[in-house]
């Protein structure tokens, strides 16, 4: 269903690069990204995930998943586990964590804390561990500030360097708008995946481009980058990737 | 080869990245030292969310100092005394910024500058990665102390501000090759096509100047204008010597006396 988006981003394997970012473009949606690697991990036994909803609540990425071929609810609290900060919110109110800061801590500084106990809990008994972000730019509605993502980010970062097989995975939408901190969140890891629109427009059987940088070595002086293009169609229950110029104007 | 344009005597050195180089930063600086046989006294600040805690500053300074000391009561009374430095690589600007307040930043690379402890200070910077709402007067500041500023413009040119104890300074550019393990350096010489080129779009930008008069000159009528003398320029033609040019006159009646001769001159 979705394999074919992942192999392309070359995030199909078993181990996956300790930091992924993915860079969404304003009047774009990536999400089916979040939702194809979700299931991607969900596949491989004995592999730990944590999804922190921020944009979406957990019943949205059961619905997508359910639509691309698998159902998290049976991994869940199990191999899954969830930080529903929007559910949260909305069932708690005012009283929420997120929202009251009950120890003086910040939004971020609070959700760092929660995915260190999550992680703590669970990496040990698993061979690998993915922390899926989705998505970072919610951060900002929610009253952080910039300094406040990076530091998360930087957190997230040397979480992922402090743990052998764990993978955060980030994503950040209006990517144009907040470059600086796009800018500074990818040079934390060694992919990059930036969800692009149509420069030519709107176009029935593409969605958009993805553009995948990958340091592929890190010299004295430069780094050996290789860059990818794709174009991409999000269909009803699978997503559809092609070479640019594959598709053209059929009269 | 760049390391011995930017491993001088300078005291504190600025790197402004404008090629979004900043994941390599550290290395990059390493290998600088490293060419020039510096890698062995290298000392650098812990990167990453250490940066939060002002302690970790503190102690680093420490550390410098300490080890210092260590090492000049190691040596020998004969020994004539040597005194150990370490060149110390900053985290970047935008990794300082995240976690400190810009007065703290700037006090500390001041600390830094004047500790006998410490050969040389980096800095690196990318202005693609300041977050800071006054980042450039930031970065002007860190310009402003830095006795070195490397800006590393494209991937070609490069260019250099030094200024030295005197009071000189100067601003030179390089060309650059870079490759992953090299970083090749060489004056920028203005070639004489590249001159020529600024001529013709200096002429191209003159010859339109968006009025309703055609006020740009063809070939005929360029020659034509060069080949006119004025009439100034006819006169500095002439011979400077003050000639005076008489063509007498038929009526002209001329006097074989001298008329002054009775003034005995």
């Amino acid at each position: 269903m979705a394999t074919s988006v992942l192999l392309a981003c070359g995030l199909n394997e078993q181990k996956l690069p300790g930091f992924v970012h993915i860079s969404e473009e304003s009047n774009v949606d990536g999400s089916f990204l979040i939702s194809c690697i979700l299931g991607q991990r969900l596949r491989i036994s004995n592999a730990g995930i944590l999804l922190v909803c921020l944009q979406h609540h957990y019943k949205h990425y059961f619905n997508a998943g359910m639509r691309l071929g698998y159902n998290t609810n049976i991994f869940l609290g199990k191999t899954l586990d969830v930080i529903d900060v929007l559910r949260d919110m909305a069932c708690q109110g005012l009283k929420s964590k997120w929202l009251c800061c009950p120890q003086g801590l910040s939004l971020t500084e609070q959700l760092v804390v929660d995915i260190r106990a999550q992680l703590e809990k669970n990496y040990a008994s698993r061979s690998s561990y993915t922390i899926l972000i989705d998505n970072l730019s919610i951060l900002f509605n929610l009253g952080a500030s910039k300094l406040q993502v990076q530091q998360f980010c930087q957190s997230l970062a040397d979480l992922a360097k402090e743990h052998e097989n764990l993978t955060v995975i980030t994503k950040l939408s209006n990517s144009d708008i907040h470059t600086l901190t796009d800018n500074n969140v990818a040079k934390l890891g060694d992919v990059r995946i930036q969800v692009l629109r149509m420069k030519s427009g709107v176009f029935r059987e593409v969605d958009g481009k993805l553009l995948i940088e990958r340091v592929l070595d890190e010299g004295s002086y430069s780094c050996e980058q290789s860059r990818k293009e794709v174009l991409y169609k999000v269909n009803d229950r699978n997503v559809k990737i092609f070479n640019p110029g594959e598709i053209g104007v059929k009269v | 080869m760049l390391s011995n344009l930017v491993v001088t005597n300078q005291k504190v050195v600025l790197i402004i990245d404008q090629l979004n180089r900043e994941r390599i930063a550290l290395k990059f600086i390493g290998s600088l030292l490293h060419e020039q046989g510096e890698g062995a006294e290298v000392k650098s600040l812990p990167i990453g969310t250490q940066l939060q805690h002002v302690a970790s500053f503190d102690a680093f300074l420490n550390e410098l100092s300490n080890n210092n000391n260590n090492n000049a009561s190691a040596q020998s009374p004969g020994e004539p005394t040597i005194k150990p430095s370490y060149n110390v690589i900053l985290p970047t600007l935008a990794d300082l910024l995240s976690y400190q307040t810009p007065a703290y930043i700037f006090d500390y690379l001041n600390k830094l500058r004047r500790s006998d402890h410490v050969r040389r200070v980096f800095l690196w910077a990318s202005p693609a990665h300041l977050q800071h709402v006054d980042a450039d007067y930031i970065l002007a500041g860190c310009e402003y102390l830095a006795e070195l500023v490397l800006r590393l413009e494209t991937e070609t040119t490069l260019a250099l501000i030094s200024r030295k104890p005197g009071g000189g300074v100067s601003n030179k550019r390089y060309n650059c090759q870079v490759s992953k393990t090299e970083f090749q350096v060489s004056p920028l010489m203005e070639s004489k096509e590249a001159k020529e080129a600024t001529i013709e779009e200096d002429n191209v930008k003159a010859a339109d100047p968006g009025g309703t008069f055609k006020i740009e000159l063809d070939e005929d009528e360029m020659v034509a204008r060069n080949a006119l003398t004025l009439p100034y320029e006819q006169h500095n033609k002439e011979p400077t010597e003050g000639n005076i040019i008489y063509t007498p006159d038929a009526d002209d009646d001329f006097d074989d006396e001298d008329p002054d001769e009775d003034l005995l001159i």
